[in-house]
């Protein structure tokens, strides 16, 4: 039975069906960058044909860190990043912090790019974080990861949108388990086949019975980093410290220790490497180093989620001594509940705490909301066919269904494009305008040509898309399948097979029709979707 | 005291709206004030940002699901007036 009664559920369902009208497309669009980026790692990966490096901070870097050290402007030894991008390249920062010229908190400093293995200077940056060019090796990993964090809209903005996607997403979950007459018998729902709407509901309330948990841990998680940093730090900070920033600072990261003005010698990079290596058993993801030269300089080693570990580990080192000195929380300066709690929720909104199968599972989960999202408003277009102008949401759902997959598959192919001697950073933006505008064009075709073909043109020109970026890549001079293979650079083999299988797939009714053997056509993901109604 | 349902239909959209925007913010402020802080004094931060999808989401929920609109805007009212009166108390 309905936990709520009859006038209360049809005000209920008038919101949720009205809400997913209105803001539905504008959640699909976050939610299916979302499953992308949850591979972001690894398509940036292979978008550079693999890591040149297996384990970046292997390398002895100690030599050539105070060889930098050495380069740049004293003021910019105030603090030290050291990171590997999508290439295996190491990125290594020194900063201070000032001002930008948007009137930004902001890093300012030298970033030099290293190649892996040899530790040559790539690039070489100054200035502020927010104004240098981008890592040219990283570009599509960080396109997708922005498109789906902030839409590529300046912040604050941007992250306000992905948080009314957030609750949109989170009224959904929570309207539909509230409308769900039965809910553990929805659970196993046989579709109906005695009408097509019957049973594409039936699909909707199945896929969406099942993904219910997990569209409210992403809704719930995602909001929490959508307005965390933008409203809720500035807010809870000013009315728990009464706008005294030092001790917010002191309560969240630490009182800093006694400050040491006088240069002292760094112990050594890689020694605490290997034992920071050997207390987790695992290679780190990402080193800081506050005050690099002085006496009261501290090294920060952090370990990211490795399966054994759900969250991020941080050991802290004297750097004149080389002492470990402790680990530390994410937050606070002593573990505590709200730590742990605040230390899970990165690994559960992007699926990386058990590698690469937490990630896939996460992709199929994202994949499910996207089909839910999809089908809950081909449901509401289905039941007003009759009305001209719902049949034109019934295009709008078609072409961005399609259209933003293959301005995602076309970001991928501005950037192999441009790899081998171009803008990359800027390659990446094009080629997803140029691919959107491309769909948008084809089903605009088709809409004045056969209007009842629309998906069916779009899904076969995803597919094609998809098929022709492995080829791409290696024709651009990507390395080949043996070549990787035999370096046990794996990633990009398996990207190349999951994009070829999806092309495939998208392809075969186009395959099946060319062939004469018209077939009822499937559909995107996993069954009934966008040509449902076509 | 009934309403008309025309008044009653803007009540319930400005009580699911804006209000429930501003209760939720309000709560998350006075959160840190009330909630535990921990062995390392951040937990009343932590959960007050945590959960500030929670708030909304129980009073989105509540501007839907109460019955009588007039009684939900005054109790959504009466949330923000406790939660200001909270924030006012730590200046």
């Amino acid at each position: 039975m309905s936990m709520v009664d009859k006038a209360t559920s049809k005000r209920l369902l008038a919101v949720h069906g009205w809400s997913g009208v209105l803001l539905g497309l504008f959640l699909y669009v976050v939610v299916i960058t979302g499953t992308v980026a949850v591979l972001a790692h690894e398509i940036g990966a292979w978008s550079v044909s693999g890591a040149g490096s297996e384990d970046p901070f292997s390398q002895p870097l100690d030599a050539r860190v105070k060889a930098l050290s050495a380069q740049v402007d004293p003021q910019f030894r105030e603090e030290l990043a050291v990171y590997p991008n999508a290439a295996g390249s190491l990125v290594v920062f020194f900063h201070t912090h000032g001002t930008n010229a948007a009137g930004d908190p902001d890093d300012l400093g030298v970033r030099f790019l290293l190649e892996p293995a040899t530790l040559r200077v790539l690039q070489r940056d100054e200035g502020y974080g927010a104004e240098m060019p981008g890592d040219r090796q990283s570009a599509l990993e960080q396109f997708i990861s922005t498109l789906h964090i902030s839409l590529h809209a300046p912040n604050p903005v941007g992250l306000y949108l992905t948080g009314i996607a957030g609750f949109v997403m989170l009224f959904a979950v929570g309207s539909g388990l509230i409308l769900h007459r039965h809910l553990i018998k929805d659970l196993f729902v046989a579709p109906r086949r005695s009408s097509r709407l019957l049973n594409h509901r039936d699909r909707h309330i199945l896929a969406g019975s099942w993904s219910l948990p997990f569209g409210f841990l992403l809704a719930f998680t995602g909001t929490f980093f959508s307005f965390a940093g933008a409203i809720g730090l500035p807010i809870v900070a000013m009315v728990a410290f009464g706008g005294d920033q030092v001790k917010m600072i002191e309560t969240l990261v630490g009182a800093p220790p006694p400050a040491v003005t006088s240069s002292a010698p760094m112990a050594s990079l890689d020694a605490i490497l290997t034992d920071a290596r050997s207390r987790t058993g695992q290679s780190p993801d990402f080193v800081s180093v506050v005050h690099w030269g002085k006496g009261d300089a501290t090294a920060q080693i952090t370990h990211g989620p490795n399966g054994t570990s759900i969250d991020t580990t941080n050991l802290v080192y004297n750097m004149t001594s080389g002492v470990f000195v402790g680990e530390k929380p994410d937050i606070g300066t002593r573990p505590s509940l709200g730590s742990a709690v605040f230390a899970w929720i990165a690994p559960l909104h992007f699926g990386h705490f058990a590698g690469l199968l937490s990630k896939a599972i996460w992709v199929a989960l994202g994949l499910a909301t996207s089909y839910v999202t999809l089908t809950g408003l081909r449901l509401w277009v289905e039941r007003r066919s009759a009305t001209d102008g719902w049949r034109w949401l019934g295009d709008a759902i078609a072409i961005i269904g399609y259209g933003l997959p293959i301005a995602l598959v076309g970001s991928a192919a501005g950037f192999v494009l441009a790899h081998p001697t171009g803008d990359t950073v800027g390659a990446a933006g094009q080629g997803f305008i140029v691919a959107a505008m491309l769909a948008i064009a084809i089903g605009a075709g088709q809409l004045w040509l056969a209007r009842a073909a629309v998906a069916q043109r779009l899904r076969a020109a995803l597919g094609c898309g998809l098929v022709a970026l492995p080829v791409l890549r290696m024709a651009m001079g990507g390395a080949g399948w043996p070549e990787l293979l035999s370096a046990t650079n794996t990633i990009p083999v398996v990207i190349d097979l999951v994009m070829i299988v999806a092309g495939g797939y998208f392809l075969a009714p186009a395959a099946i029709a060319i062939l004469g053997k018209r077939g009822r056509a499937p559909t995107i993901m996993h069954g009934a979707g966008l040509e449902a109604a076509e | 005291m009934k309403v008309p349902a025309h008044v009653g239909l803007a009540l319930r959209w400005i009580m699911a709206g804006p209000l429930t925007v501003i209760a939720a913010v309000a709560t998350m402020a006075s959160t840190p004030l009330w909630w535990p802080k921990g062995a390392a004094g951040v937990d009343n931060l932590v959960f007050a940002i945590l959960l500030f999808p929670a708030f909304w989401a129980v009073y989105v929920f509540y501007s839907l699901i109460e019955p009588k609109v007039l009684r939900g805007v005054i109790i959504m009212l009466a949330v923000i007036a406790l939660n200001a009166v909270l924030i006012y108390g730590q200046f």
